[in-house]
Formats: structure tokens, sequence, C-alpha cells
């Protein structure tokens, strides 16, 4: 069931505020999270977060399509990395 | 570039009598399996295959027979399919292989062994490299300019920057 609309949508509350820190520092920085639970709100756009799968702090890299998503869908928790093939990947 | 070969599909169940075969193919777009000409398998047999329907093939052998029955098509199932790494296209600039990733040297800033790219993580949100260290835990790094500041094909380093860590503790970890 569908959480209502009412409420907003879920978000630890202690991520607003390392996001805002991380924003304005503009450094070159991963935050490392626990929280898979959390919702990717606007706000987390063009940041870095290290979300954890049990195991490691796997890298996600916030874009706009992702929001409205929860971090933890970008963080398998199994272990297939899937065949490299002819899969190619560009620096972001 | 070293020639190697990279593993690009395998060979599943028959599909009926006449030799056909469902073929699982591990290319970004699976229809352009078909595309890289003859597909070594683990004994350097060459097949080609040609599709016939979503995820069935034809698979002919060197000499153009194709796989004639059933009983010949069950003996081909779970055989893997490789392509030489020279058969792929150049990528464009700025792109890299993922199979060209995995195995380079990991250097730092000051040229310094770091480890070696054991595995490219990528689901979804942005390419992450996997470093192996020796005695120290695996390093995962953000594949971005900012991390990654040069790539060198050729000679298989990349230099690494690792980012600045920022440990956010939920509440019960906070407590303890």
């Amino acid at each position: 069931m569908a959480r209502s609309v009412w409420k907003g949508p879920f978000v630890d509350g202690y991520l607003l505020g390392k996001a805002e820190a991380a924003r304005g520092s503009g450094r070159n920085e991963i935050i490392k999270i626990w929280s898979r639970r959390s919702t990717i709100l606007p706000q987390f756009v063009g940041l870095t977060f290290g979300v954890y799968n049990g195991h490691k702090f796997l890298p996600v890299q916030v874009s706009e399509n992702m929001v409205g998503h929860k971090f933890g869908e970008f963080s398998p928790t199994r272990t297939f990395t899937g065949h490299s093939s002819d899969k190619k990947a560009r620096r972001g | 570039m070293t020639s190697r070969r990279i593993l690009m599909g395998v060979v599943g169940r028959p599909h009926g009598v006449r030799g056909l075969l469902h073929v699982h193919s591990y290319t970004s777009e699976p229809a352009d399996l078909a595309d890289y000409g003859p597909l070594l398998d683990d004994n350097g047999r060459a097949w080609t295959l040609a599709w016939r329907g979503e995820g069935v093939a034809t698979l002919s052998d060197a000499d153009g027979k194709p796989v004639a029955d059933r009983n010949a098509a069950e003996r081909l199932t779970n055989t893997r399919l490789y392509v030489e790494r020279d058969r792929l296209p150049p990528p464009d600039a700025d792109e890299f292989y993922l199979a060209d990733l995995v195995g380079m040297t990991a250097l730092d800033a000051a040229g310094q062994t770091v480890g070696r790219v054991a595995i490219v993580h990528d689901y979804g949100a942005g390419t992450s490299l996997e470093i192996e260290r020796e005695g120290a835990a695996p390093l995962l790094v953000p594949f971005t300019l900012a991390c990654v500041p040069s790539v060198d094909a050729a000679a298989r380093t990349l230099v690494v920057t690792p980012p600045e860590e920022v440990l956010v503790l939920d509440e019960a970890r906070a407590a303890e």
C-alpha cells in the first residue's frame, strides 16, 4: 500500500543537515550513510553518498531522475556484479 | 591493447526440434551479439549467431553448418560465447569499456601504487571502482573526474584521488 501523500516523503532528519553542509563545502567528499530507507530528495541531487549494503558503502551519485526513490535501491545487498561484456562507462 | 576474450553470452536450452537455441546475451543491447562476428566457445571453436526470434537463435559452425537437430543443440547448452577484445569498436572520447577498467593498476597522485581494480559496480547510480589493496580493505571510488582524474588505457593505469569520507551516524549508532 502506498504511503499517504499528506505525510510527505520519509527521510531520516539527520541526512538533511549533512547534505546541506556537504553542498556548501564544495569539496570532493562522499557521505557515508546507513539509512537505506530514506527517500532521495531534490536537495540531494549532485551529491555522492556511500550507502551501506551490509558489507560496504557503495557510492551513489544522486541525479535528478533518482528523486523519489530510496537510497537502498541503488546499493544492492547481493553479490552479483553483472557481466561487463561491451558495457561502457563515462566519467561523471 | 592486449587481446583477450570477453564473455558476451551463454547458450541456453534448445528451442524446438530443428536445432534452434535460446541464447542469453550479456551485451548492452541483446540483439548486438550477432553483430560481433564469429563467437568463440571455451574450446576455441567459432560460432556464427543469427537471431530467429526474441532470445532464440541459430548457431552455425565455422563451415557455416547450422546446428542440425535438438540433440546437437542440447550438447551446446551452457556453452559460453566470447569475442576477442580487439573486435569491440573503439569507445568514444572519455568513454571506457568496463572490461578494460577491470585489472588496471590504480596509482595515487604521487604515482605510488594503491592497488588493482577488481570490480566495476554500476547499479544505476553512477559507475564506481572497487580497488583491491594489499593489507587493507578494498577502496570504493566513484568513477568521476574528481576522483579518477586520469585513465591511461594503453599503460593500463589510472590515477585515483579518494574522496573525503563524511560519516553520518543514525540515532541508534550515535547513542552507542
